[in-house]
């Protein structure tokens, strides 16, 4: 077993974690408020992403600065998708729930093709191309960066929520919204704004990412798909939940094929675990915590 | 097509004749030749809408620019009209996208870039038996059903293979390399799979010194290749040869700068290396990167005609092995049009059947089919990017620059 290597790939996969973490922080919000699974999710981080390239472009600023910018943007393109489309649906049977979104996604996915083009783009940024070499181990700056900005501002959210009085109107209306009504809070702007949030999370996420990963429109799916994984992971509306599940994910996709790959050998199969199919080692962890805790990681009275 | 019947033909003549009458025309009238429909299907969402983008504009281009030289001389001038279809780089949208398009009145069609898509629309074809030329997808498996209706105007792996030896071979023989230590990677689509496959097996039946440490595959559109790279840096290879997309090419290129993988080439068979996209993201990075790929004849007449046009349409666009076949697909239609002088299917089969198209828009000979349909000139060769460009290295006689092996900086060392 080539320890070194397995390191290696822990390490990346829980530095890229933590901006799961992040983009599942925004889901999981969303859900634990609202109980409407936002399908746009990814597509909203591919629009964080073009606002910081376009920056990047225009004016050179790094995207670990401008993606404060995305957050900004995508908090007002949130606020205004609730109040247009989400609040509208918010009574509607689940699956009715879910077409609107699904369009919305589609509808960020094209208007991104129309505005910024089809083709691959990897921005040259200041750290792009920078790692730090620990011992036999690499580590990539920008996803060092971005894991300790995600950190951060996981944190600040989960403040916001504990300390301020439209974090505190925010978890009033999550627990009870006719209770919340009742005491005079503006529920409707509540939502609007927690959505607002919920996405300027995965915006800035977006941000975070540039520098990591080319950019084009059409790769947003794929991180609607893992971060809901992560939620139900971690509980629906959990917000540590969706922490934790993210660092799980991480770490269990870029370990996950080459750890199945030595257990593989060391029974004495000649079998290599694809890496085209890491996913299933992300469904095969899904499966096995909701046998065991149907309710997800922290999944408590709620979800 | 519209058939002219006797009502509309009445239609028609009553309508010239209004016209005649009303405007005091000598009866001097040209009939307006029929307009022809062709459909150019291609991946223009999705997963590789970039490619799939190009490759339309490359199918629409040629269109027009057949239209501007007169359409179908030999059917008094009839004009092309492409049609439009998607297949988002799925196989049932292809399908279905492909039935639309034939329902719409399309006698012919041309596409699409993936070998996936492309078997799903030579299947339904087949059923409609309508014409369908493929201008990019080189997986061996669509022409061996036995096809009447298909046609393949780009290489098939197993040529992309002979030549990846061909030209592996005259490196190594050139710089006295006894062996290689190579890792293959590939995207986990047809035609990924398909290539990197046919490498490995040509590599072992043919004792060819090029020993695979491992093979890796990931998923199409994947946005993470660190655990991947992380592998090929602990097998220490000799070289790299990736079978990529343009996301990961760009993603894997990155990765090797970041963990530092010491290597003494990267030797593709693939778009990704290629594009201006590439080029312009890469920079200094993308120097040195070899690709064994189809590729423009950087000497043919045809060539600079049409990518002086291509390139004054579409700025900092090039005709490259996208968009030069997606001409060419339209170009061998056209050729076929001409000689049938008819829309019928069977007709328009039997004169592909014929064909011997001229063209040095792409490196390899006339387009010419065998009785699989496969264009037995199609040909690929080695490119490099030197000096900010793609070069054309191997074979020596369409070269117009000399390899550099082995890369004389490593990717970290180039100062980004």
């Amino acid at each position: 077993m080539n320890l070194n290597l397995t390191l290696q790939l822990a390490l990346s996969g829980f530095l890229l974690g933590g901006v799961y973490s992040l983009i599942a922080l925004g889901l999981s919000l969303i859900f634990g408020v609202m109980k409407v699974i936002n399908f746009a999710h990814g597509e909203m981080m591919v629009w964080g992403m073009y606002v910081a390239y376009t920056i990047l472009v225009w004016t050179g600023i790094d995207p670990f600065f401008s993606f404060l910018v995305s957050a900004a943007i995508l908090f007002l393109l949130g606020y205004l998708l609730q109040r247009i489309v989400v609040n509208r649906i918010l009574d509607f049977p689940e699956a009715m729930q879910v077409l609107p979104l699904v369009g919305m996604a589609m509808v960020f996915e094209n208007s991104a093709r129309i505005i910024w083009g089809p083709d691959y783009i990897s921005p040259q940024s200041r750290f792009s191309l920078s790692s730090i070499s620990m011992g036999s181990l690499t580590v990539d700056t920008p996803r060092l960066l971005a894991f300790s900005l995600a950190i951060v501002i996981t944190l600040i959210v989960l403040l916001f929520l504990k300390k301020t009085d439209t974090g505190k109107a925010i978890r009033a209306a999550a627990d009870n919204r006719t209770g919340a009504l009742l005491v005079g809070t503006n529920v409707d702007k509540v939502y609007a704004v927690c959505f607002g949030i919920g996405t300027a999370c995965v915006g800035a996420a977006g941000g975070l990412l540039v520098p990591i990963m080319p950019l084009s429109p059409h790769i947003g799916a794929p991180f609607t798909m893992i971060s809901f994984i992560i939620v139900i992971l971690g509980g629906m509306g959990s917000l540590a939940g969706a922490m934790v599940g993210g660092f799980i994910i991480g770490v269990a996709e870029s370990v996950g094929p080459e750890l199945i790959t030595i257990l593989f050998h060391g029974i004495g199969l000649d079998l290599d675990f694809p890496n085209t199919m890491k996913q299933v080692v992300s469904f095969f962890i899904l499966i096995v915590i909701l046998l065991w805790r149907p309710q997800g990681l922290f999944g408590g009275r709620k979800g | 097509m519209k058939k002219v019947n006797r009502r509309t033909f009445l239609r028609y003549s009553a309508a010239v004749g209004a016209t005649a009458a009303i405007s005091g025309v000598p009866t001097l009238l040209r009939a307006q030749a029929p307009e022809i429909k062709i459909a150019s299907i291609q991946p223009v969402t999705g997963v590789i809408a970039d490619i799939g983008i190009a490759m339309r504009r490359g199918n629409q281009f040629a269109v027009d620019d057949i239209n501007a030289r007169g359409g179908i001389k030999s059917m008094g001038g009839a004009k092309l009209k492409l049609l439009l279809a998607d297949t988002e780089a799925k196989e049932e949208v292809a399908r279905s996208e492909a039935e639309r398009v034939i329902k719409e009145g399309a006698i012919c069609l041309v596409g699409p870039f993936l070998s996936g898509n492309a078997m799903a629309i030579a299947t339904l074809c087949e059923q409609r038996s309508v014409p369908f030329v493929m201008d990019v997808a080189a997986a061996d498996d669509i022409t061996r059903k036995g096809f009447k209706y298909t046609f393949r105007v780009f290489p098939v792996s197993t040529n992309f293979a002979n030549n990846m030896l061909l030209y592996m071979g005259q490196i190594m023989k050139e710089k006295n390399v006894s062996k290689f230590r190579a890792v293959v990677t590939n995207t986990g689509d047809l035609f990924g799979r398909v290539q990197a496959a046919t490498f490995i097996r040509f590599f072992k039946e043919k004792k060819f010194p090029v020993e695979v440490l491992a093979h890796i595959e990931y998923p199409l559109g994947i946005q993470d290749l660190s655990a991947e790279v992380s592998k090929i840096k602990a097998l220490k290879p000799d070289i790299l040869i990736p079978i990529t997309r343009p996301g990961d090419a760009k993603l894997m290129i990155r990765e090797l700068y970041k963990q530092r993988v010491e290597l003494q080439a990267i030797i593709g068979s693939g778009p990704g290396l290629y594009e201006p996209e590439f080029i312009r993201d890469m920079k200094v990075l993308a120097e040195y990167v070899m690709d064994n790929v189809p590729w423009y004849n950087p000497q043919g007449k045809m060539y600079k005609e049409v990518n002086e046009k291509f390139s004054k349409l579409f700025p900092g666009k090039y005709i490259d092995t996208n968009s030069g076949y997606a001409y060419l697909g339209v170009a061998v239609i056209v050729d076929a049009l001409e000689r049938a002088k008819s829309t019928k299917a069977e007709d328009l089969v039997a004169a592909l059947r014929k064909s011997y198209f001229k063209q040095d828009l792409m490196i390899g000979g006339a387009v010419t089919f065998d009785e699989r349909g496969d264009n037995v000139n199609a040909d690929s060769a080695m490119i490099q990017i030197l000096d900010g460009g793609p070069k054309v290295v191997l074979p020596a006689k369409a070269s117009n620059a000399k390899y550099v092996f082995p890369m004389p900086k490593q990717l970290w060392e180039r100062g980004m």
